[in-house]
Protein backbone atom coordinates (compact mmCIF):
# COMPACT_ATOMS: atom_id res chain seq x y z
CA UNK A 1 0.00 0.00 0.00
CA UNK A 2 1.54 3.06 -0.85
CA UNK A 3 -0.32 6.21 1.14
CA UNK A 4 1.10 9.61 0.15
CA UNK A 5 2.84 11.45 2.91
CA UNK A 6 3.61 14.73 3.20
CA UNK A 7 7.47 15.91 3.03
CA UNK A 8 8.12 18.90 5.70
CA UNK A 9 11.72 19.84 4.85
CA UNK A 10 13.54 21.64 7.25
CA UNK A 11 12.77 25.41 6.44
CA UNK A 12 9.28 24.84 6.59
CA UNK A 13 10.32 23.31 9.96
CA UNK A 14 11.91 26.48 10.92
CA UNK A 15 9.02 28.39 9.97
CA UNK A 16 6.98 26.72 12.24
CA UNK A 17 9.66 27.35 14.52
CA UNK A 18 8.90 30.75 14.20
CA UNK A 19 5.72 30.97 14.47
CA UNK A 20 5.81 28.84 17.88
CA UNK A 21 8.09 31.35 19.28
CA UNK A 22 6.84 34.57 19.85
CA UNK A 23 8.43 37.27 18.54
CA UNK A 24 11.15 35.47 16.69
CA UNK A 25 12.07 37.26 13.69
CA UNK A 26 12.98 35.02 10.70
CA UNK A 27 14.48 35.89 7.06
CA UNK A 28 14.77 33.43 3.70
CA UNK A 29 17.09 33.55 1.04
CA UNK A 30 18.22 31.51 -2.06
CA UNK A 31 21.95 31.62 -2.17
CA UNK A 32 23.47 30.74 -5.57
CA UNK A 33 25.73 27.86 -4.01
CA UNK A 34 25.38 23.90 -3.31
CA UNK A 35 23.46 22.76 -0.31
CA UNK A 36 27.18 21.39 0.95
CA UNK A 37 28.95 24.92 0.39
CA UNK A 38 26.47 26.48 2.36
CA UNK A 39 25.73 23.84 5.25
CA UNK A 40 29.92 24.19 5.28
CA UNK A 41 29.20 28.03 6.64
CA UNK A 42 25.83 26.99 8.62
CA UNK A 43 27.68 24.29 10.92
CA UNK A 44 30.65 26.29 11.54
CA UNK A 45 29.68 27.30 14.65
CA UNK A 46 33.56 28.23 15.81
CA UNK A 47 34.94 29.36 12.52
CA UNK A 48 32.06 31.20 10.51
CA UNK A 49 29.22 32.34 13.21
CA UNK A 50 31.74 35.35 14.53
CA UNK A 51 32.36 36.46 11.04
CA UNK A 52 28.44 36.77 9.83
CA UNK A 53 27.58 38.07 12.96
CA UNK A 54 29.13 40.70 14.28
CA UNK A 55 27.87 41.02 17.33
CA UNK A 56 29.72 38.03 18.40
CA UNK A 57 33.58 38.15 19.40
CA UNK A 58 33.93 34.10 19.79
CA UNK A 59 32.00 30.96 19.89
CA UNK A 60 33.70 27.69 21.29
CA UNK A 61 32.38 24.58 21.14
CA UNK A 62 32.50 23.22 24.99
CA UNK A 63 30.86 19.26 24.61
CA UNK A 64 30.12 17.43 21.74
CA UNK A 65 28.04 14.11 21.77
CA UNK A 66 26.41 13.41 17.93
CA UNK A 67 24.12 15.95 16.90
CA UNK A 68 23.72 17.64 20.79
CA UNK A 69 26.64 20.37 21.06
CA UNK A 70 27.14 23.18 24.07
CA UNK A 71 28.98 25.97 23.38
CA UNK A 72 30.05 29.56 25.03
CA UNK A 73 29.30 32.54 22.87
CA UNK A 74 31.22 36.21 23.69
CA UNK A 75 30.05 39.47 22.65
CA UNK A 76 31.64 42.49 22.13
CA UNK A 77 29.35 44.10 24.59
CA UNK A 78 30.67 41.77 27.37
CA UNK A 79 27.44 39.38 26.49
CA UNK A 80 28.59 35.89 27.43
CA UNK A 81 25.98 33.15 27.04
CA UNK A 82 26.13 29.63 27.35
CA UNK A 83 24.63 28.00 24.07
CA UNK A 84 22.50 24.56 23.93
CA UNK A 85 22.20 23.24 20.23
CA UNK A 86 20.98 20.82 18.04
CA UNK A 87 23.51 20.38 14.85
CA UNK A 88 23.14 18.12 11.89
CA UNK A 89 23.10 18.44 8.17
CA UNK A 90 20.14 21.51 7.03
CA UNK A 91 19.34 22.18 10.51
CA UNK A 92 20.68 23.95 13.58
CA UNK A 93 18.70 25.04 16.61
CA UNK A 94 20.74 27.15 19.68
CA UNK A 95 19.62 28.10 23.13
CA UNK A 96 20.62 30.07 25.80
CA UNK A 97 19.08 31.01 28.74
CA UNK A 98 17.74 33.98 26.68
CA UNK A 99 18.52 33.54 23.26
CA UNK A 100 17.37 31.41 20.55
CA UNK A 101 18.74 30.98 17.12
CA UNK A 102 18.37 28.83 14.50
CA UNK A 103 19.66 28.26 10.75
CA UNK A 104 18.22 25.55 8.00
CA UNK A 105 18.85 25.04 4.41
CA UNK A 106 17.84 22.82 1.74
CA UNK A 107 18.89 22.49 -1.70
CA UNK A 108 17.04 23.93 -5.07
CA UNK A 109 18.04 22.66 -7.69
CA UNK A 110 21.64 23.59 -7.68
CA UNK A 111 21.20 26.61 -5.18
CA UNK A 112 20.13 26.67 -2.12
CA UNK A 113 17.12 28.06 0.35
CA UNK A 114 18.62 28.81 3.20
CA UNK A 115 16.43 30.43 6.06
CA UNK A 116 17.48 31.83 9.86
CA UNK A 117 15.77 32.84 12.92
CA UNK A 118 16.18 34.57 15.83
CA UNK A 119 13.86 34.57 18.90
CA UNK A 120 13.92 35.58 22.73
CA UNK A 121 13.81 32.75 25.79
CA UNK A 122 11.97 34.77 27.89
CA UNK A 123 8.94 35.16 30.10
CA UNK A 124 7.44 38.27 28.56
CA UNK A 125 9.50 37.56 25.15
CA UNK A 126 6.45 38.90 23.16
CA UNK A 127 6.79 42.41 25.21
CA UNK A 128 11.01 42.40 25.36
CA UNK A 129 11.74 40.39 22.38
CA UNK A 130 11.66 43.93 19.77
CA UNK A 131 13.64 45.37 22.51
CA UNK A 132 16.82 42.91 22.22
CA UNK A 133 18.44 44.15 19.71
CA UNK A 134 20.92 41.48 19.55
CA UNK A 135 18.08 38.95 18.73
CA UNK A 136 16.95 40.81 15.77
CA UNK A 137 20.36 41.17 14.02
CA UNK A 138 20.35 37.89 13.64
CA UNK A 139 17.57 37.63 11.23
CA UNK A 140 18.46 40.91 9.05
CA UNK A 141 19.32 41.11 5.93
CA UNK A 142 22.75 42.50 6.55
CA UNK A 143 23.40 38.98 8.30
CA UNK A 144 22.21 37.06 5.34
CA UNK A 145 23.96 39.16 3.42
CA UNK A 146 27.20 38.42 5.37
CA UNK A 147 26.46 35.12 5.03
CA UNK A 148 26.26 34.95 1.51
CA UNK A 149 29.84 36.47 1.15
CA UNK A 150 31.22 33.65 3.46
CA UNK A 151 29.64 31.22 1.38
CA UNK A 152 30.90 32.58 -2.02
CA UNK A 153 34.29 32.55 -0.12
CA UNK A 154 34.02 28.90 -0.22
CA UNK A 155 32.94 28.66 -3.74
CA UNK B 1 11.85 12.18 20.92
CA UNK B 2 14.22 9.43 21.33
CA UNK B 3 11.94 8.41 24.25
CA UNK B 4 8.20 8.35 24.83
CA UNK B 5 8.96 8.61 28.58
CA UNK B 6 10.13 12.19 28.17
CA UNK B 7 7.66 13.29 25.91
CA UNK B 8 5.42 15.18 29.04
CA UNK B 9 8.80 17.13 30.24
CA UNK B 10 9.20 17.86 26.57
CA UNK B 11 5.31 19.40 26.33
CA UNK B 12 6.02 20.87 29.58
CA UNK B 13 9.28 22.70 28.15
CA UNK B 14 7.23 23.46 25.31
CA UNK B 15 4.89 24.70 27.19
CA UNK B 16 7.01 27.34 28.79
CA UNK B 17 8.28 28.84 25.36
CA UNK B 18 11.57 26.72 25.69
CA UNK B 19 12.73 26.81 21.80
CA UNK B 20 14.83 23.86 22.14
CA UNK B 21 12.43 21.66 23.01
CA UNK B 22 9.35 23.03 20.73
CA UNK B 23 12.07 21.96 18.01
CA UNK B 24 12.43 18.41 19.12
CA UNK B 25 8.79 18.10 19.34
CA UNK B 26 8.97 19.64 15.61
CA UNK B 27 10.95 16.85 15.01
CA UNK B 28 8.97 14.05 16.53
CA UNK B 29 5.51 14.91 15.15
CA UNK B 30 6.43 15.94 11.60
CA UNK B 31 6.34 12.10 10.65
CA UNK B 32 3.21 11.58 12.07
CA UNK B 33 1.71 15.05 10.75
CA UNK B 34 3.03 13.99 7.56
CA UNK B 35 1.20 10.51 7.33
CA UNK B 36 -1.91 12.54 8.91
CA UNK B 37 -1.95 15.41 5.96
CA UNK B 38 -0.56 13.32 2.94
CA UNK B 39 -3.91 11.17 2.09
CA UNK B 40 -6.26 14.07 2.73
CA UNK B 41 -4.37 17.18 0.94
CA UNK B 42 -2.15 15.24 -1.74
CA UNK B 43 -0.88 17.69 -3.74
CA UNK B 44 -0.96 20.26 -0.94
CA UNK B 45 0.38 18.44 1.62
CA UNK B 46 3.60 19.94 2.72
CA UNK B 47 1.35 23.27 2.71
CA UNK B 48 -0.99 21.54 5.53
CA UNK B 49 1.14 19.65 7.49
CA UNK B 50 2.96 23.03 7.88
CA UNK B 51 -0.22 24.75 8.55
CA UNK B 52 -0.95 21.88 10.96
CA UNK B 53 2.28 22.25 12.82
CA UNK B 54 1.41 25.72 13.40
CA UNK B 55 -2.12 24.88 14.70
CA UNK B 56 -0.59 22.07 17.16
CA UNK B 57 2.27 25.06 18.81
CA UNK B 58 -0.32 27.52 18.87
CA UNK B 59 -3.00 25.84 20.82
CA UNK B 60 -0.17 23.45 23.10
CA UNK B 61 -0.12 25.72 26.21
CA UNK B 62 -3.96 24.66 26.16
CA UNK B 63 -2.95 21.31 25.86
CA UNK B 64 -3.81 19.85 29.93
CA UNK B 65 -2.24 16.01 29.32
CA UNK B 66 0.89 16.25 27.55
CA UNK B 67 0.44 12.25 27.07
CA UNK B 68 -2.35 13.12 24.93
CA UNK B 69 -0.26 15.37 22.17
CA UNK B 70 -0.20 12.76 19.71
CA UNK B 71 -4.04 12.26 19.23
CA UNK B 72 -4.95 15.66 19.94
CA UNK B 73 -2.27 16.72 17.22
CA UNK B 74 -4.01 14.31 15.37
CA UNK B 75 -7.11 15.73 14.89
CA UNK B 76 -5.76 18.82 14.39
CA UNK B 77 -4.01 17.63 11.03
CA UNK B 78 -6.90 16.11 10.09
CA UNK B 79 -8.74 19.71 10.31
CA UNK B 80 -6.02 21.49 8.76
CA UNK B 81 -5.50 18.99 5.57
CA UNK B 82 -9.23 19.08 4.92
CA UNK B 83 -9.20 23.06 5.60
CA UNK B 84 -6.34 23.20 2.91
CA UNK B 85 -7.69 20.66 0.49
CA UNK B 86 -10.75 22.19 0.21
CA UNK B 87 -9.15 25.75 -0.14
CA UNK B 88 -6.77 25.09 -3.32
CA UNK B 89 -7.54 25.86 -6.14
CA UNK B 90 -5.92 22.53 -7.46
CA UNK B 91 -8.19 20.30 -5.56
CA UNK B 92 -9.94 17.91 -8.12
CA UNK B 93 -12.67 16.29 -6.75
CA UNK B 94 -14.67 14.99 -9.30
CA UNK B 95 -17.45 13.13 -7.69
CA UNK B 96 -17.86 11.15 -4.20
CA UNK B 97 -16.07 7.58 -4.62
CA UNK B 98 -17.23 5.36 -1.89
CA UNK B 99 -14.58 3.29 0.25
CA UNK B 100 -13.55 0.18 0.71
CA UNK B 101 -14.22 -2.29 3.95
CA UNK B 102 -11.09 -2.19 6.03
CA UNK B 103 -8.49 -4.94 4.59
CA UNK B 104 -9.69 -5.05 1.46
CA UNK B 105 -7.11 -6.22 -0.85
CA UNK B 106 -8.33 -3.72 -3.05
CA UNK B 107 -6.18 -1.13 -0.87
CA UNK B 108 -2.85 -3.12 -1.73
CA UNK B 109 -2.02 -1.36 -4.79
CA UNK B 110 -1.43 2.25 -5.08
CA UNK B 111 -4.30 4.23 -4.23
CA UNK B 112 -3.34 7.98 -5.10
CA UNK B 113 -5.64 7.82 -8.38
CA UNK B 114 -8.38 6.97 -6.27
CA UNK B 115 -7.53 9.38 -3.48
CA UNK B 116 -7.36 12.23 -6.79
CA UNK B 117 -11.27 11.30 -6.85
CA UNK B 118 -11.86 11.61 -3.24
CA UNK B 119 -13.71 14.93 -1.47
CA UNK B 120 -11.12 15.70 1.26
CA UNK B 121 -13.62 14.86 3.89
CA UNK B 122 -13.71 11.54 2.47
CA UNK B 123 -10.15 10.74 2.01
CA UNK B 124 -9.97 12.07 5.84
CA UNK B 125 -12.37 8.99 6.60
CA UNK B 126 -10.54 6.72 4.45
CA UNK B 127 -7.28 7.62 6.15
CA UNK B 128 -8.64 7.25 9.79
CA UNK B 129 -9.98 4.20 8.99
CA UNK B 130 -7.07 2.35 7.44
CA UNK B 131 -4.28 4.01 8.46
CA UNK B 132 -4.60 4.73 12.11
CA UNK B 133 -7.09 2.03 12.29
CA UNK B 134 -10.21 3.96 14.43
CA UNK B 135 -13.69 2.83 14.48
CA UNK B 136 -16.96 4.73 12.99
CA UNK B 137 -17.45 6.45 16.10
CA UNK B 138 -14.18 7.48 16.86
CA UNK B 139 -13.82 9.16 13.41
CA UNK B 140 -16.98 10.25 13.88
CA UNK B 141 -15.93 12.29 16.98
CA UNK B 142 -12.61 13.20 15.60
CA UNK B 143 -14.58 14.79 12.62
CA UNK B 144 -17.64 15.77 14.55
CA UNK B 145 -20.48 14.33 12.45
CA UNK B 146 -23.30 11.89 13.91
CA UNK B 147 -21.74 7.80 13.67
CA UNK B 148 -24.64 7.33 11.56
CA UNK B 149 -23.42 9.60 9.06
CA UNK B 150 -20.06 7.74 9.04
CA UNK B 151 -21.62 4.84 8.91
CA UNK B 152 -23.78 5.15 5.56
CA UNK B 153 -21.29 7.04 3.92
CA UNK B 154 -18.96 3.78 4.49
CA UNK B 155 -21.73 1.40 3.67
CA UNK B 156 -22.52 3.37 0.23
CA UNK B 157 -18.86 3.74 -0.26
CA UNK B 158 -18.19 0.04 -0.45
CA UNK B 159 -20.13 -1.00 -3.57
CA UNK B 160 -18.92 1.95 -5.20
CA UNK B 161 -15.01 2.05 -5.15
CA UNK B 162 -15.54 -2.19 -5.85
CA UNK B 163 -17.05 -0.61 -8.97
CA UNK B 164 -14.54 1.65 -9.73
CA UNK B 165 -11.99 -0.75 -9.41
CA UNK B 166 -14.13 -3.00 -11.64
CA UNK B 167 -14.32 -1.26 -14.73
Amino acid sequence: MTWPIAELDVVRRLHVLAAAVPGAVVGEVLLPAPFDQVWAVAADLEGELPRYLSDVRSMRITRADGEHLEADARGYAGLRAHFDIVLRPGWCVMRSRFLLGAMAAVADGDQTRFAFLAGAQLPGQRLLGPALGVVGRWATPRVAARFGERVALRG
Amino acid sequence: MSDEAELPALVRAAQRGDGLAMARLIDGLTPAIGRWCGPIALQDAPDAAQEALIAVFRGLKGLSEPAALFGWARSIAVREAVRVARRSARQRTVELLDLPAPGDPLLAVDIADVLERLSPEHRAVLMLRELEGLDERSIAGLLDVPPGTVKSRLSRARRSFRKEWAR
